[in-house]
């Protein structure tokens, strides 16, 4: 796969998508990026580490943080490879100025000069994933990639559309959203879509094409059986 | 970076299939009021004007608290009926596995599709998850097996990639590897050598002996196999 040169942003290229996405970036001689702890695969050896903690400790212990890496280039241009947590997609998007909210566990990299920070949601809305009520706001200006657990596809969204709330992986500024059930009351609970999540406005929506939840409960049974002696 | 995206569309159903063969996702369009029916839990997105209801199929008789029973022990087999509004509509499907996604279009022959397979189908086809065939069968995942028939487009998925054999006299496939066959074909269940304690210590156990003539669609992975070499590493539950 060739690399993808801008004139805005960090020279990068993707390997193996969309199954097992893997990201290599070029980080010039003095310039920044911020990855997603432990994301950190291979890297030139002029690359200098620092550990950032976004959030503190109160909300370490709500959920509310995540651990970002900062990477500098001494000396010299330098590369790194980066490989996020679960097989998937990745995707860039070159933030002019913009915001992007991502799901909790869909941040990869960015640049320097993006603003990295975690958004509560409220009650109402928390349940994206099933499993988090925070987002993670994105905006300012440069480079941010992210990852989902499966594809990723993007749907341009004018007027309404409804996304099931693990399906989604990203969504920009302009949209909002609302959180129903879909269907009447049976459907709730037999129709295994549960909540779904209902965007307005004018944006893009990204969507995984698998989630991580329904895999956990197949491999249930699989589990060995607690001896009860 | 652009999608793998494979043009399916039939008579009935216009289906796009994007990122093949690995995060298979179905683009299904549908015309106004056109109705498709889909695996509880499969919707990934869809245009808000489509009205979905949920419907039962039981695989044993027995009212709602059984029924409730029943989806606890994961014995259950839930359908959504969606329908497009006037001005036709959007719907995006996906699955719980890794793997690919395939169509078979229906001109009232039937379909035999293992039941985690079955993905959806069009308004004209029926669905029986009663169908009984391999009951003998034993496995941790609850394997039944759904009989597809009438007229229309079904779609099924597969643990891995899938592939097709054109059967003609006799082909033999595991168990764990069947995704969907024509029932055309005959099947029986035999052991895959030549005495039973070969077929056990071979690993193959079970296999299934297809007679006649017709397609057997075959996954490239077993998923009892993927979860037997993940379980032992977890907890205990």
């Amino acid at each position: 796969m060739e690399t993808t040169t801008t004139t805005e942003g960090f020279d990068f290229k993707f390997d193996c998508k969309p199954d097992y996405g893997f990201l290599t970036v070029k980080i010039p001689n003095g310039k920044k990026l911020k990855v997603e702890a432990a994301a950190m695969a291979s890297m030139d050896t002029n690359l200098e580490m620092k550990t950032k903690f976004k959030g503190g400790f109160k909300r370490f212990l709500s959920g509310e943080s995540i651990f970002i890496n900062e990477f500098t280039a001494k000396n010299g241009n330098a590369e790194i490879q980066i490989a996020p947590a679960s097989p998937g997609d990745m995707e860039h998007v070159y933030l002019n100025n913009q915001t992007i909210y991502l799901q909790n566990t869909a941040f990869v990299a960015s640049g320097d000069e993006v603003l990295v920070e975690t958004k509560w949601q409220g009650f109402t809305k928390g349940f994206f994933s099933g499993e988090s009520f925070f987002l993670i706001k994105c905006s300012g200006k440069g480079d941010l990639w992210f990852n989902s657990y499966g594809g990723i596809i993007p749907i341009d969204v004018e007027g309404d559309y409804v996304v099931d709330t693990g399906h989604i992986v990203a969504f920009t500024e302009g949209l909002t959203y609302t959180i129903n059930r879909i269907g009447g009351y049976k459907s709730l609970f037999f129709s295994g879509e549960g909540l779904v999540c209902n965007f307005k406005g004018k944006g893009r929506v990204w969507i995984q094409t698998r989630k991580i939840t329904p895999f956990i409960s197949w491999i249930h049974p699989f589990r060995p059986v607690k001896n009860k002696n | 970076m652009e999608n793998t995206i494979q043009t399916s569309t039939t008579s009935q159903l216009d289906v796009k299939f994007q990122l093949r063969p690995g995060a298979t996702a179905a683009e299904i369009t549908l015309k106004p009021g056109q109705k498709i029916t889909a695996e509880g839990g499969s919707m990934i997105a869809k245009s808000t004007a489509i009205q979905m209801t949920t419907s039962t199929q039981q695989r044993k008789s027995g009212g709602i608290m059984k029924g409730l029973k029943r989806l606890v022990s994961g014995e259950n087999f839930f359908l959504n009926h969606y329908v497009a509004p006037a001005e036709g509509g959007k719907l995006w499907l996906g699955t719980t596995h890794i793997g690919d996604m395939e169509l078979k279009e229906l001109h009232g022959e039937n379909l035999i599709i293992q039941g985690g397979s079955f993905v959806a189908c069009t308004e004209n086809v029926s669905i029986d998850a009663s169908w009984q065939g391999f009951k003998n069968l034993v496995s941790k995942e609850n394997l039944f097996w759904v009989k597809a028939s009438g007229q229309g487009t079904v779609i099924f998925n597969s643990f891995g990639a899938i592939y097709q054999i054109q059967v003609n006299g006799e082909h033999i496939v595991d168990t764990g590897h069947i995704v969907a066959f024509e029932e055309t074909l005959a099947f029986s269940l035999t052991k895959a050598g030549k005495s039973w304690m070969s077929s056990i210590l071979g690993g193959e156990g079970l296999v299934c002996k297809f007679k006649g003539k017709g397609i057997v669609w075959v996954q490239s992975h077993n998923s009892s196999s993927f979860g037997s070499a993940l379980g032992p590493k977890l907890k205990p539950r």
